[in-house]
């Protein structure tokens, strides 16, 4: 988990931009230039030229599209994961659908932005998601909840795995955004910062992220695919 | 239990080695080698006196009390009918008897030493009345007193000798037998000596002629009753009855080889004598029955020969004479059984050879018994001497055997085939499982069909409705350069809700109301910022509604969405209260705002009113209710949803 910056204005976010769009990676550079607290580190167009950028120093946030020309977005997630641990990774998307969303957070994405988000409401969620927090969505908070319901339930969960439960308060925060409640809002309910509640969210993320590797190993067992 | 070879080898090998032991101390029981301490009667002197009527043997008599008249011959011997009239040889009436006495006198060729008593033992004597035996004089031994008895035939002469005080050795046999005149009589050879050398002879005679016919007679019986209770279960299936049938009159037809009550005639002989020529016609059908082919004439022929033979042997009727009668006739009856028989099994056999083997079967059968009934009848009628086998006591073991048999073909078959029809019956099975799988593929495919073509129609409606009508006239906006750039910008961005929306209904909602409203709130926030309205989110928990699929949940969301866009739009509301609440059987969401009313009736007379028509229309399309309660302080819109839906949708949502 990326520290929490108490100070924005000495040490700006470093940002880098994978998207093929132009015309959006244009107006995302302008959005990210715009901002004071915020440094646009790079740029790539390709899959080939996001991962090539993994090698240079780490930065804050990187933002990738999944749709590019020579591959998905998804192994750029993956290795960025591995490669720039401290880094926020956030996906940007077109409706924010469960499917994406979901197999971005389960490679390590810790949010998304909605490509028709307005220019402040874009700035706001990179320093958001920079400062620890992370968005979610009714239909994306359900999805995880389902997710640890089914497995606590299975008894068959590999003791090898240790599946991380929700807490309490985790899971109080997801259903109340499954009820359509705002993080805002949510904090006025739970008597919390809405900082908090966001940080709940991304803690929610990692916990999948774990989960769904922890799935993975198990189910590449079964198959014979890995050693015990 | 489950079978160990070597264990089930040894239990058979014990179980006949039993048999076997038993049989072998039976036969040696009476001990050995007779021929050594006993004496075998070969030869003998004989003469036929004339008697007035039956008469009781007197208790003495020795043969110097006889004419002279002795005439020698061997044993066994069979003396023609009344020889004593053919011959002359006695001062006899000649035509005022009817009784002759034949007397046969056996001289032992010396004096016999043996520790034990002394016992006389022959295969037979046959005659119809009395006989008597005297050793040295002295009455010995006395049979059928009342005439003769069932069983004579079969049953060997033995007798002991006492001890007597004077202690002499047995030095003349004298036999007696009395009979009508044209009855022929027959002696077989004797055998004199010591009981216990001679009884294995008379036990195995006795054994083999009576005691083991008459045991496999009792065991075809007792398998012919276990045959009737199979048929009573089970009436359809005949062949058991046949085989009780069969059993019950073999039984009746062999009785008289085994009872040993005197020959009076009446019922029991003419039944023990028919049942032959019954056994014959059952046997017949059965045969027709086992090689398919009807034989009209023969079986005519067949059966009424029997049933002729039935009536008029009737004791009733009389017109045959019945066996034991001396009349030539009950040869002749006797010889059309064998010729019956020889018939059917020939005839039978030909029929069967190339269709059923069953068939063949009891042909051979019948073929055996024949051959074994005309060994009875040489007997009978004197053509083969008085030391054979009445071999037709084993007609009974021979049908048993050859049924025993075909019963026994049938219950292996029967258990194989029950083996063979569980395994297809798996095989069927297993098939079945397979169509049943394929087709319910196909069922599935064609319901995966029928649901991709109901999502495309649903979303066809919704882009043409929405999205559609809305990009084209902006187009036509655009293309008039009527409309600002800001206001190109508002409405692809409502396309974009729209798009989204329909993108959300396709989520899985788990028929959860508040997760749709909330789906609905994450989508429409975006275009509330800025616009300086406060959303009141005053949702309560309410029960799921099982009916809520993709495209109900699409008219939930373009009616709240209409009527928030219609409060954005038509209002200055500067808020939107959201809340749901349980009301009756239904669900309740209201949507209030503080913005100036307008008249409920005019808008829905009006063409402004379209897009509440439109939320009206939708709301039927899912059995539920839009109201409108509008003032000049606001305006509440309800939208009210069952909780159940009677007609659900065709294809629900997996």
């Amino acid at each position: 988990m990326p520290s929490t910056r108490t100070d924005p204005e000495s040490q700006p976010i470093h940002v880098v931009i994978v998207e093929d769009d132009p015309g959006f990676r244009a107006a995302l550079c302008q959005v990210v230039e715009a901002a004071s607290d915020m440094r646009l580190a790079g740029t790539a167009g390709t899959r080939a030229e996001g991962l090539a950028m993994l090698q240079g120093p780490p930065v804050d946030v990187l933002l990738v599209d999944l749709g590019l020309p020579d591959g998905s977005g998804i192994d750029i997630i993956q290795a960025a994961a591995l490669q720039w641990p401290s880094c926020s990774i956030m996906v940007s998307t077109n409706f924010g659908d469960e499917t994406h969303v979901m197999r971005s957070i389960e490679a390590g994405a810790a949010g998304y932005l909605l490509k028709d988000s307005s220019p402040a409401r874009m700035v706001e969620e990179i320093r958001s998601l920079a400062s620890g927090g992370s968005p979610i969505s009714p239909i994306i908070a359900r999805q995880i909840l389902a997710r640890f319901r089914h497995d606590s339930a299975d008894a068959r969960a590999p003791a090898a795995a240790p599946a991380s439960p929700l807490s309490a308060r985790e899971k109080e925060v997801l259903d109340f955004i499954t009820k359509g409640f705002t993080a805002h809002e949510i904090a006025g309910l739970m008597q919390v910062s809405h900082f908090t509640v966001r940080s709940f969210v991304r803690r929610i993320y990692s916990k999948l992220k774990v989960t769904s590797k922890a799935e993975a190993i198990y189910e590449a067992r079964t198959l014979g695919l890995l050693d015990d | 239990m489950t079978y160990r070879p070597a264990l089930a080898n040894a239990v058979f090998v014990f179980s006949v080695a039993l048999l076997i032991a038993v049989a072998i101390w039976y036969v040696e029981a009476g001990g050995n080698q007779p021929s050594k301490a006993s004496m075998h009667l070969t030869q003998a002197e004989w003469q036929v006196t004339d008697a007035p009527g039956l008469s009781a043997p007197p208790p003495v008599m020795e043969s110097k009390a006889l004419p002279a008249a002795w005439r020698h011959v061997a044993l066994p011997l069979a003396l023609p009918p009344d020889t004593a009239r053919q011959s002359g040889m006695n001062a006899s009436p000649a035509t005022g008897s009817n009784v002759r006495v034949t007397w046969i006198k056996l001289a032992t060729p010396g004096p016999l030493i043996a520790a034990g008593p002394l016992a006389i033992y022959g295969v037979r004597i046959r005659t119809e009345g009395t006989i008597a035996v005297y050793a040295n004089g002295q009455l010995v031994y006395r049979a059928q007193r009342q005439g003769p008895l069932w069983n004579s035939l079969f049953t060997p002469l033995w007798l002991v000798l006492d001890k007597r005080a004077d202690d002499a050795p047995v030095s003349e046999i004298l036999v007696r037998m009395e009979h009508a005149p044209p009855t022929r009589v027959a002696l077989s050879s004797v055998w004199l000596g010591p009981a216990e050398a001679l009884r294995g002879h008379y036990y195995l005679r006795q054994l083999l002629q009576r005691e083991f016919p008459a045991t496999l007679s009792a065991a075809f019986l007792t398998v012919g009753v276990f045959a009737l209770f199979v048929w009573l279960k089970r009436r359809h299936d005949t062949d058991y009855l046949l085989f009780f049938n069969l059993a019950a009159v073999s039984f009746g037809g062999h009785l008289h080889y085994y009872v040993s009550l005197p020959i009076t005639g009446g019922w029991f002989a003419w039944l023990t004598a028919n049942a032959l020529f019954w056994l014959i016609v059952v046997v017949h059908f059965f045969l027709c029955q086992l090689h398919g082919r009807a034989l009209k004439g023969l079986t005519r022929a067949v059966t009424g020969i029997t049933v002729l033979i039935s009536v008029l042997t009737l004791p009733t009727v009389a017109i045959l004479p019945v066996y034991p009668s001396p009349s030539v006739l009950v040869q002749v009856v006797y010889a059309i059984a064998v010729l019956m028989g020889a018939i059917v099994a020939l005839v039978g056999g030909f029929c069967a050879w190339n269709r059923s083997r069953e068939g063949w079967l009891v042909a051979a059968g019948v073929g055996i018994c024949t051959l074994l009934g005309l060994s009875d009848w040489l007997q009978y009628a004197n053509l083969i001497g008085p030391e054979g086998w009445f071999l037709g006591a084993y007609t009974n073991a021979v049908t048993f055997g050859t049924f025993g048999m075909l019963m026994y073909r049938r219950y292996v078959n029967a258990i194989g085939e029950v083996e063979q029809i569980n395994a297809s019956l798996a095989q069927r099975l297993q098939a079945r499982e397979a169509e049943l799988e394929l087709s319910h593929q196909q069922l599935r495919k064609a319901e995966l069909r029928q649901t991709i073509s109901d999502e495309r129609q649903r979303l066809m409606q919704d882009m043409h409705d929405g999205l559609g009508s809305s990009l084209i006239s902006a187009i036509r906006s655009v293309e008039h350069g009527e409309i600002s750039e800001l206001k190109v910008s508002q409405i692809l961005k409502g396309c974009l809700d729209d798009l989204k929306l329909t993108i959300d209904s396709m989520e899985p909602v788990e028929a959860d109301l508040l997760l749709l409203l909330a789906t609905l709130r994450f989508r429409l926030e975006p275009r509330l910022e800025g616009t300086g309205i406060a959303l009141q989110w005053e949702v309560r928990e309410v029960p799921t509604l099982p009916w809520l699929d993709p495209s109900s949940a699409l008219h939930i969301l373009r009616i709240v969405q209409e009527s928030i866009a219609n409060i954005l739009h038509h209002t200055q509301a500067s808020e939107i209260r959201v809340s749901t609440a349980l009301a009756g059987a239904g669900v309740r969401v209201s949507i209030e705002d503080n913005g100036q009313g307008f008249d409920v009736e005019k808008t829905l007379g009006a063409t402004a009113g379209r897009g509440l028509h439109n939320q009206r229309r939708r709301a039927q399309a899912i059995d539920s209710t839009v109201t409108w309660h509008s003032e000049a302080r606001g305006t509440r819109f309800t939208l009210w949803l069952p909780l159940e839906r009677e007609v659900q949708m065709p294809h629900p949502a997996q």
